[in-house]
């Protein structure tokens, strides 16, 4: 069959016909580009990722008698009940990569808004493509604290940054000091991407302000083969506390690292990442007893709010894991965008955004402890509070702030 | 910086270097045999760890004692990756390296594909083994006892390689293929047959290498990567082909790394390797022991 221009013509006006119906099937359903690390090194943060993207979006589509928005409508009952539908990206930690899956959920899987991303380092480029297009984007884990300080106009970040969970930690050094506990110096342990960068950057500012003495700053390279020159170093240098910003394999290699070459520190205080993951614990957990990492979620708080257990059970069921720092902040990142398309009425990128900064979310209407869900000017919201948890027994305890502490700290370590 | 922390810097150097160059001398060995860059050998690392684990993780055997049968299982897949891909690729007409490069790294995007699939990519380590976590301590200086042994076992097995080829009936064979794969078939020699067992002794040889790495190395789908990198390195330092020069660069590449960090931050250490290898290959590109 040869084409001419009449079957060309006959393709286009049947292209015309059905765009109308495809435009009005669009309403039925949202379409949300969430951009995870699914294969390479951290591709089991996207695997538990996805898992809380679709515990979250089962609540929203569902009925469920939870005091959270969306959850006892089914869908958003701003846009006639409309369904969300998750579409999964995989940057495999590339910036780059990350770039153009933004680019392509945004042009060819016509998301109405983005969610990442994990490493700070992707959540850079596939922002600036969401500004660009007009999309949302929002941080569910992202921590680097430059990231919203770039004059974003459609960059969200509902979870505390480094800068805030620095400070948690600082603050719990003074509380310390002041019971009368020896803390002086610190040695810094850092991966070289903006991660780690930002991190020791916060650390090494607020210690400059409260005189603590930093006696080693280490920016080692991510996934090295070997740390042993750099475990030596932090030896040498044996400071009252380490201060480890490390993703989990380069975690576990630390922790091993150290134990061969005779290191035992008096503590460890973790900016989170590796050291919140369920994998350093089964690999290296029994040298780990009484390690203190910052997070801003903790299972405690069912106690107080039995749905956050509930949610967690229903997570569990998928991904055989309790919530963690991550999972927790992944499923809230979709309530929080669900909330404000629901409130925009609207799939247009303009709405959601301006939804997104009308935002104000009390915090026990969310699986955290934070005090509520409001973004400033710079779509930073700085009422999440960061809590400090401590391994002790084999699973977290909340030991800081003192409101939302169960434990007192045990310090040194074990 | 102490005359300790450079002596410290110095043995860690070495024994990790000596596990570089038991990694890359399987890599050396394919080459020199066929002229064939076996781009899935950080794969093969990487399933002879997971052998390891799961022999430990099922069945309670040491790394230590596992380490034969994981070789012995790596013998068999190299042998079976040579008969069932490589034979094939060398044999392809038209743009013969292309073919070979992409059918080796074909192989690897597959292994790693498989792996996640079947392994998911959680982070998975031998917590304890005999020797997991134990150091000796000499005068300050701490030797970690797995990589020691690491370093021992890596030693054995190139004084082994090294009889092997030079002094059995087998090895003579591989040399003469080496030589010339065509002369050789008038003799009566199946090349095949010795390009297969050359497979089958260079995926060994990282077979043993996985076998002691998971004793104190994480393992994951995409762990064989970063040693992959440095094994090429490696054998391009040593020169490309030459067993002996695969261990010697081994040991240049483990030192150089451990005692760059001594000058330089860590973030920096690969320079090093990478340095001393970019003025190797202006003054001697075939490398510090190769012969092509």
């Amino acid at each position: 069959m040869t084409i001419t221009r009449r079957h060309v013509l006959l393709g286009a006006t049947a292209a015309a016909a059905l765009g109308p119906i495809a435009a009005r099937a669009q309403t039925s359903e949202v379409k949300i580009g969430v951009i995870y690390p699914f294969s390479g090194a951290s591709a089991q943060i996207g695997v538990d990722a996805q898992r809380a993207f679709e515990t979250a979006a089962e609540i929203i589509n569902g009925k469920y008698d939870f005091d959270l928005p969306l959850a006892r409508t089914e869908g958003l009952p701003g846009l006639g009940g409309a369904k969300i539908k998750l579409v999964f990206a995989d940057h495999q930690a590339d910036p780059q990569k990350g770039r153009a899956e933004a680019e392509r959920l945004i042009t060819q899987e016509k998301v109405v808004a983005v969610i990442g991303s994990y490493q700070s380092a992707v959540a850079v480029t596939a922002s600036q493509i969401c500004e660009r297009y007009q999309i949302p984007y929002l941080s569910a884990d992202n921590s680097s604290p430059s990231l919203h300080r770039r004059g974003l106009k459609y960059y969200f970040r509902a979870a505390p940054h480094d800068e805030m969970f620095s400070q948690a930690m600082f603050d719990f050094f003074d509380a310390l000091k002041k019971k009368g506990t020896k803390i002086e110096t610190l040695a810094l342990f850092h991966e070289d991407t903006i991660f780690g960068t930002d991190s020791s950057n916060a650390q090494l500012k607020l210690a400059n302000e409260r005189g603590y003495k930093i006696v080693a700053d280490i920016k080692y390279r991510a996934n090295s083969p070997s740390l042993s020159a750099e475990v030596q170093q932090l030896k040498a240098a044996n400071a009252d506390v380490l201060m480890p910003s490390s993703y989990t394999t380069d975690g576990i290699l630390l922790v091993k690292t150290m134990a061969e070459l005779g290191y035992k520190p008096n503590a460890i205080v973790a900016q989170d990442a590796g050291f919140s993951e369920k994998a350093l614990y089964d690999a290296v957990g029994d040298k780990l007893e009484g390690v203190i990492s910052r997070g801003s979620f903790s299972l405690d708080l069912a106690a107080k709010r039995p749905m956050v257990g509930k949610i967690n059970d229903m997570f569990k069921a998928k991904s055989g894991k309790d919530f963690n720092d991550y999972s927790s902040r992944q499923f809230m990142g979709l309530i929080v965008m669900a909330d404000a398309i629901n409130r925009a009425k609207s799939t247009d990128g303009e709405k959601i955004r301006d939804a997104l900064a009308a935002t104000d979310m009390p915090g026990d209407q969310t699986i955290m402890p934070w005090k509520r869900v409001k973004f400033d000017e710079s779509g930073q919201n700085n009422d999440a509070d960061p809590v400090l948890l401590q391994y002790v027994g084999g699973k977290f305890v909340t030991i800081f702030p003192t409101q939302a502490a169960v434990a007192e700290a045990s310090w040194p370590m074990k | 910086m102490t005359a300790e922390t450079i002596i410290q810097s110095l043995a860690s150097g070495l024994l990790m270097g000596l596990l570089y160059g038991l990694i890359a001398v399987g890599l050396a060995l394919i080459f020199g045999l066929m002229d064939v860059v076996n781009f899935a050998h950080g794969e093969f690392l990487m399933i002879a760890m997971y052998a390891s684990f799961f022999l430990f993780a099922y069945f309670a055997l040491d790394p230590l004692l596992s380490a034969p049968l994981v070789a012995a299982a790596l013998f068999v897949f190299g042998a079976v990756v040579y008969l069932l891909v490589v034979r094939f690729a060398v044999r392809a007409k038209a743009n013969t390296g292309m073919v070979q490069i992409f059918s080796t790294f074909g192989l690897a995007v597959l292994m790693r594909g498989v792996a996640q699939y079947f392994f998911t990519p959680d982070y998975r380590s031998i917590p304890h083994s005999w020797l997991g976590g134990k150091t000796i301590s000499i005068g300050g200086i701490y030797l970690p006892q797995p990589q020691l042994v690491g370093a021992l076992i890596a030693i054995a097995a190139f004084a082994g390689l090294y009889f092997f080829i030079h002094r059995t009936d087998f090895g003579r064979a591989l040399e003469a293929t080496r030589e010339d794969a065509g002369a050789v078939a008038l003799v009566g020699i199946d090349k095949n047959k010795v390009f297969a067992l050359g497979w089958g002794l260079g995926a060994a040889l990282v077979g043993l290498a996985g076998a002691v790495m998971s004793i104190f190395f994480y393992v994951f789908p995409d762990v064989g990567a970063s040693f992959a990198t440095i094994a090429y390195v490696t054998v391009a330092l040593g020169g490309f082909g030459s067993v002996f020069g695969a261990f010697a660069g081994g040991i240049v590449v483990g030192l150089v790394e451990a005692t760059t960090t001594l000058i330089l931050p860590p973030s920096l250490k690969t320079v090093g390797i990478y340095g001393v290898y970019l003025l190797v290959v202006f003054i001697r590109p075939r490398g510090l022991f190769g012969s092509i």
